[in-house]
C-alpha cells in the first residue's frame, strides 16, 4: 500500500469532520452579517448614530415575534457602530436583560455598575434602592446635550420590565429622554405585539411610539423581491455550503480554525445544489416552514442534521433531513404511551372509553377500575391483577401527566375518589395501540370499540 | 483600594461629591440642514421660553403663586390633566417668570422645591428628598420627616416663603396616605409659610383617593389642563419650528388633526413630526411632505396586528382561523384547546394539508401565545388549556386575503 493512498484517506476524513465543525459553526453562531430587514436596521443604525453624534435623546422598541432576529440586528448594529471612532469613544452602553434584573433594585445597581458612576467602587455599588435611583437620576440631570456622554440602554424581554413595581424605571428612563439631560437611547426589545398597552399612561406619554416590527420572512428590503420560501431555500443553500474559493478562509475570522479545501469545498457545494433540487427534500422544507417560519428553529433542524455527519457517514442524504424532521414532526405523548407497559396502556384504553361515552366528564379511579375490570372479566385469557397493582399503573400514568387533577378540588378526597381530566385525544390513544409491540389481541380489539 | 470603598459612599451623603457624567471625547455635530435643524428644535425636551395655548392656565397659576407670595401665606393648588398636556412645563414656566421678579427685587426671595411621586422608591422618600433640597443634607425619613416637623411649625422672626411642586401625587399615595397628609397639613400652620402645588392626571382624585381630611386640606383651589385640540397643536409645532419651513403647512395640519383625535397629547404630536423629518430625509426631500407625514402616522399609530398575522406561518394562520371559526360555534369568547384542535384538523383536510400532530399543535399555539396574538393559559393544562383571542376576527379574516405562499 502505498503512503500516498493512504495520506488520501486520511485527508478525506478529516475533512469531514472539519467540515461538520465548519457548519455546526455556521449554523449555530449568529453571523455578523445580518439578512434581510433592511429598513428596520437601517433605522436603528440612525437611531443610535444620531444619539451619539448629535446628542438626541430617543426611544424604541424594536417588536418581532421569538427566534426571528431582534438581538442579532442589534448587535449586528452595535458592531457596525464600534467601527466607527466616534461612537467608539462616546458612547456608553447599558445591556439589561428582563429576565436577570427582576425588578427596578437589580436594574438600577447594574446600569449603575455599567455606567461607572461614582458610586460604583470597582463592580461593587454603594447605597440603598433609593439613594441608587436619586444618585443615578441627578448625574442624568447634571449632564447636558453637549458636554456628556450618550448612553444607549438596550433592554432585553422589555415586557419583563413592565411588569416592575410602578414601572419606575421605566418613567424615568423615559422622562429623561424627553427632558434636558445627558442624551440617552432607551431601546427595549420584546416579543409582545401588545407591549404598549403595558405601559402606564404616563408613562406611555412619555415613550416616543417609535415601534420597529421585525417580521420573519419580510424579504421586501431584498434587492430582487423573491417569495418567503425560496428565500428560506437560499437559506438552506447558504448554511450548509461550504467556502469554495481560497480567499474566503481568510476574509472570514470566525472560522479560522477549520480551513477547508477549496476543491472539497466546490464538490460538497454542488452536491447541496442537486439537495434542493430533490423533491422529498423540498417538500419536506416545505411542511416545516408551513409550521414554523422562525429561522431559529430551522437552524435547529439543520444543525441536528448535520451532527449526523461522521468518517463513516460522509454525506448529508436526504434521509439524513427527513430524520432530523421526525424529532420536530412526531408526537411526543404517543412515544410515552408506546413506552407503558401493557396494564397502563389498558387503563389509559379504558379511560378514553370513558372520556368517550361521558363526552369528556372528568373520571376517577373507581370508574376507569370498574371499566376495566368490566374488560378483564369478559375475557378469560387476560390474566386479572390485584387492585394495588392497579393503583400502582393509575399513579405512574397521574404522574406522566396524561392526566391532570381538577383545580381546586378538596385535597381531603381519597385517592380513589379524586376527580381527573384526561388529557389525551382518542386518537393518540389508538395510534399508540396501533405501534405498540406485542400487544395482545384482545386488548387492540378492545381498544377499537367502546360499547363493550 | 480600601480607602476608597468606605469613602466613596459617605462623601455622596455629605454632598462632597457632585454626581456627574463622563464627558464625551468628540464635539457635537452641529445641525446642518434645516430638516436637522427642524429635528432638533421638535424634541420634546426643547421646550421654548413661553408655552403656546397654554396663557389661561399660566396665569392663573401665576396670579395665585405671586399672590400667595406677597401675603407670605401658605397655600394648595391641585392641578390636574391627561398626560402631554403642559402641566409641570406651565408650573415651571411660572416659577422661572417669579424668579425673575425676585431677581429684579419686585418680590421677595422664595425657595422652590421640586419632587416627583416617581421619581421615589417609596411614598416617605418624599421627606428625604424635601430635606435635601432644602438644607441640602441626607438623612433617613425618620429624621428627615423630624426635621422638616420643626422646621415649619417652629416660629421664626426670618424666614423666606417655600415653594413645593409635587408632581405625579398618586404615587404618594400609600394606604394610611400618612405622607400626602402631612405635605397638605404643613401649609395649613401659621409658621410655615408653605405653598404646594400638586399635580396629577386624574381630575376626580381628591374625592376618589383620598381620604376626607386629606381632601379638606387640598382645598378646592383647583386647575385642570384640558386635551390641546388640533389648533392648537398646530400652534405648538409652528411655534417650535419658528421661521423654518421644513414642513409643508398641511402636513402639520395633518398631525394635528390625527393626534388630537386620538390623545391630545403635545408629546406624540412632536415625535411624530420628528419621525416624519428621518422619513424625509431617507426621501432626500428638503421638506416634509403629507406623505412623509402619512407613513409617520401609519406607522406610530396603526397597529400591526393584521401584518403580524400575514407574515405568520400557513399552519399558525389556519389555527388562529380555527379558534375564532370555535368561538363563532360556540358563541362564548373562551375556547378549549381540545376543541380548537378539531376545528384545526377540519381546516386542514379542508385546505388538503396533513394536521400537525397535537404536540406540534400546542407549540403553534404557545408561538402565537408568545406573540399576543392570543392568550392562552399555562401550557401546563395541555390540551384542555383555554384560548381566548386578542385580535379581532375580522382582522383575521382581513389579513387571510390575498397571500401567495
Amino acid at each position: 500500500m502505498s503512503k500516498k493512498k493512504n495520506m488520501a484517506i486520511d485527508f478525506q476524513d478529516n475533512m469531514i469532520l472539519l467540515t461538520r465543525k465548519y457548519l455546526k459553526k455556521k449554523i449555530m453562531c449568529p453571523e455578523a452579517k445580518f439578512r434581510h430587514h433592511v429598513k428596520e436596521r437601517l433605522h436603528v443604525y440612525d437611531l443610535l448614530k444620531r444619539t451619539v453624534e448629535m446628542g438626541e435623546s430617543n426611544s424604541a422598541l424594536l417588536i418581532g415575534p421569538r427566534g426571528s432576529g431582534k438581538t442579532t440586528l442589534v448587535n449586528s448594529v452595535l458592531k457596525e457602530l464600534e467601527t466607527l471612532k466616534s461612537f467608539k469613544e462616546n458612547a456608553l452602553i447599558v445591556n439589561l436583560h428582563g429576565l436577570v434584573h427582576t425588578d427596578d433594585r437589580l436594574a438600577l445597581k447594574d446600569a449603575t455598575r455599567q455606567m461607572q458612576l461614582e458610586n460604583a467602587v470597582g463592580d461593587k455599588v454603594f447605597g440603598s434602592f433609593s439613594e441608587n435611583l436619586s444618585f443615578l437620576l441627578e448625574c442624568l440631570k447634571s449632564g447636558d446635550k453637549k458636554r456628556s456622554k450618550p448612553v444607549i440602554f438596550i433592554l432585553d424581554e422589555f415586557d419583563l420590565f413592565c411588569a416592575h413595581h410602578n414601572q419606575t424605571l421605566l418613567y424615568n428612563l423615559f422622562d429623561v429622554t424627553q427632558s434636558a439631560q445627558a442624551p440617552i437611547c432607551v431601546l427595549g426589545i420584546t416579543c409582545r405585539l401588545d407591549v404598549i398597552e403595558l405601559l402606564e399612561k404616563r408613562v406611555k406619554s412619555r415613550f416616543s411610539h417609535r415601534q420597529i416590527f421585525l417580521f420573519p420572512g419580510d424579504t421586501s428590503g431584498a434587492e430582487q423581491p423573491i417569495s418567503a420560501f425560496d428565500d428560506r431555500l437560499q437559506l438552506f443553500e447558504h448554511l450548509l455550503s461550504l467556502p469554495d474559493d481560497e480567499n474566503v478562509n481568510k476574509i472570514e475570522q470566525q472560522y479560522d480554525d477549520c480551513t477547508i479545501d477549496p476543491q472539497f469545498g466546490a464538490m460538497w457545494n454542488d452536491y447541496i445544489k442537486n439537495l434542493i433540487e430533490n423533491v422529498t427534500m423540498v417538500n419536506l422544507l416545505k411542511r416545516m416552514y408551513q409550521i414554523d417560519v422562525s429561522e431559529r428553529s430551522f437552524r435547529n433542524f439543520l444543525a441536528i442534521a448535520v451532527s449526523s455527519l461522521s468518517e463513516k457517514h460522509q454525506r448529508l442524504e436526504v434521509n439524513d433531513f427527513v430524520e432530523a424532521s421526525k424529532i420536530f414532526s412526531q408526537d411526543d405523548k404517543v412515544l410515552m404511551l408506546e413506552g407503558l407497559s401493557v396494564l397502563e396502556l389498558c387503563l389509559i384504553i379504558a379511560m378514553k372509553h370513558e372520556t368517550e361515552i361521558y363526552d369528556g366528564e372528568p373520571l376517577n379511579f373507581e370508574m376507569v377500575l370498574n371499566r376495566y375490570m368490566k374488560f378483564v372479566n369478559q375475557n378469560s385469557s387476560i390474566q386479572s391483577v390485584q387492585r394495588p397493582v392497579i393503583m400502582k399503573a393509575f399513579e405512574h400514568i397521574k404522574n406522566l401527566e396524561f392526566l391532570a387533577p381538577i383545580a381546586g378540588t378538596n385535597t381531603r378526597v381519597e385517592k380513589e375518589y379524586e376527580f381527573f381530566k384526561f388529557l389525551l385525544t382518542p386518537h393518540q390513544v389508538m395510534e399508540a395501540v396501533k405501534n405498540y409491540s406485542g400487544l395482545p389481541t384482545e386488548v387492540a380489539q378492545w381498544a377499537k370499540s367502546s360499547l363493550q | 483600594k480600601t480607602a476608597a470603598k468606605s469613602h466613596t459612599p459617605s462623601s455622596i451623603k455629605h454632598r462632597n461629591l457632585t454626581p456627574s457624567m463622563h464627558q464625551r471625547n468628540a464635539v457635537l455635530l452641529k445641525p446642518t440642514t434645516a430638516l436637522e435643524e427642524a429635528r432638533a428644535r421638535l424634541h420634546v425636551s426643547a421646550v421654548p421660553k413661553s408655552l403656546p395655548c397654554r396663557e389661561e392656565e399660566f396665569n392663573n397659576i401665576y396670579t395665585f403663586l405671586e399672590r400667595k407670595l406677597l401675603d407670605n401665606s401658605g397655600g394648595c393648588m391641585y392641578i390636574s390633566g391627561v398626560p402631554g398636556t403642559g402641566k409641570t412645563a406651565t408650573v415651571n414656566e411660572v416659577i422661572r417668570c417669579l424668579k425673575k421678579l425676585v431677581s429684579k427685587h419686585e418680590l421677595n426671595d422664595f425657595k422652590f422645591i421640586e419632587i416627583n411621586g416617581m421619581k421615589l422608591t417609596e411614598p416617605r422618600q418624599a421627606y428625604v428628598h424635601i430635606l435635601k433640597q432644602l438644607t441640602n443634607r441626607t438623612a433617613t425619613w425618620e429624621q428627615a420627616y423630624q426635621l422638616l416637623e420643626k422646621q415649619f411649625i417652629r416660629p421664626t422672626s426670618k424666614k423666606c416663603m417655600t415653594l413645593l411642586l409635587v408632581d405625579e401625587l398618586d404615587l404618594l399615595c400609600n394606604k394610611r396616605q400618612d405622607v400626602v397628609y402631612n405635605l397638605l397639613d404643613w401649609p395649613t400652620k401659621l409658621n410655615a409659610q408653605l405653598v404646594v402645588i400638586t399635580i396629577a392626571n386624574t381630575m376626580d382624585l381628591p374625592e376618589r383617593v383620598l381620604m376626607g381630611r386629606v381632601t379638606s386640606r387640598l382645598g378646592l383651589t383647583r386647575l385642570t389642563f384640558q386635551p390641546y385640540n388640533h389648533k392648537q397643536l398646530q400652534e405648538i409645532v409652528i411655534t417650535r419650528l419658528k421661521d423654518s419651513n421644513a414642513f409643508r403647512s398641511e402636513a402639520i395640519q395633518l398631525v394635528a388633526r390625527k393626534v388630537a383625535a386620538v390623545s391630545g397629547d403635545a408629546r406624540r404630536a412632536l415625535d411624530i413630526c420628528r419621525r416624519a423629518t428621518e422619513i424625509a430625509e431617507s426621501h432626500d426631500a428638503g421638506t416634509v411632505s403629507m406623505q412623509d407625514v402619512n407613513e409617520a402616522l401609519t406607522e406610530m399609530i396603526a397597529s400591526a396586528k393584521v401584518q403580524a398575522i400575514r407574515h405568520c406561518s400557513e399552519m399558525e394562520r389556519t389555527f388562529l382561523q380555527a379558534v375564532s371559526a370555535e368561538i363563532a360555534r360556540t358563541g362564548i369568547e373562551e375556547a378549549i384547546f381540545k376543541n380548537v384542535f378539531k376545528q384545526f384538523e377540519a381546516l386542514c383536510s379542508f385546505d388538503g394539508v396533513k394536521t400537525p400532530s397535537i404536540t406540534e399543535s400546542l407549540g403553534i399555539c404557545a408561538r402565537l401565545g408568545a406573540y399576543r396574538l392570543l392568550i392562552c393559559e399555562h401550557s401546563r393544562a395541555d390540551i384542555t388549556q383555554r384560548i381566548l383571542l386578542n385580535v379581532s376576527s375580522d382582522d383575521i379574516h382581513f389579513s387571510m386575503q390575498d397571500i401567495s405562499i
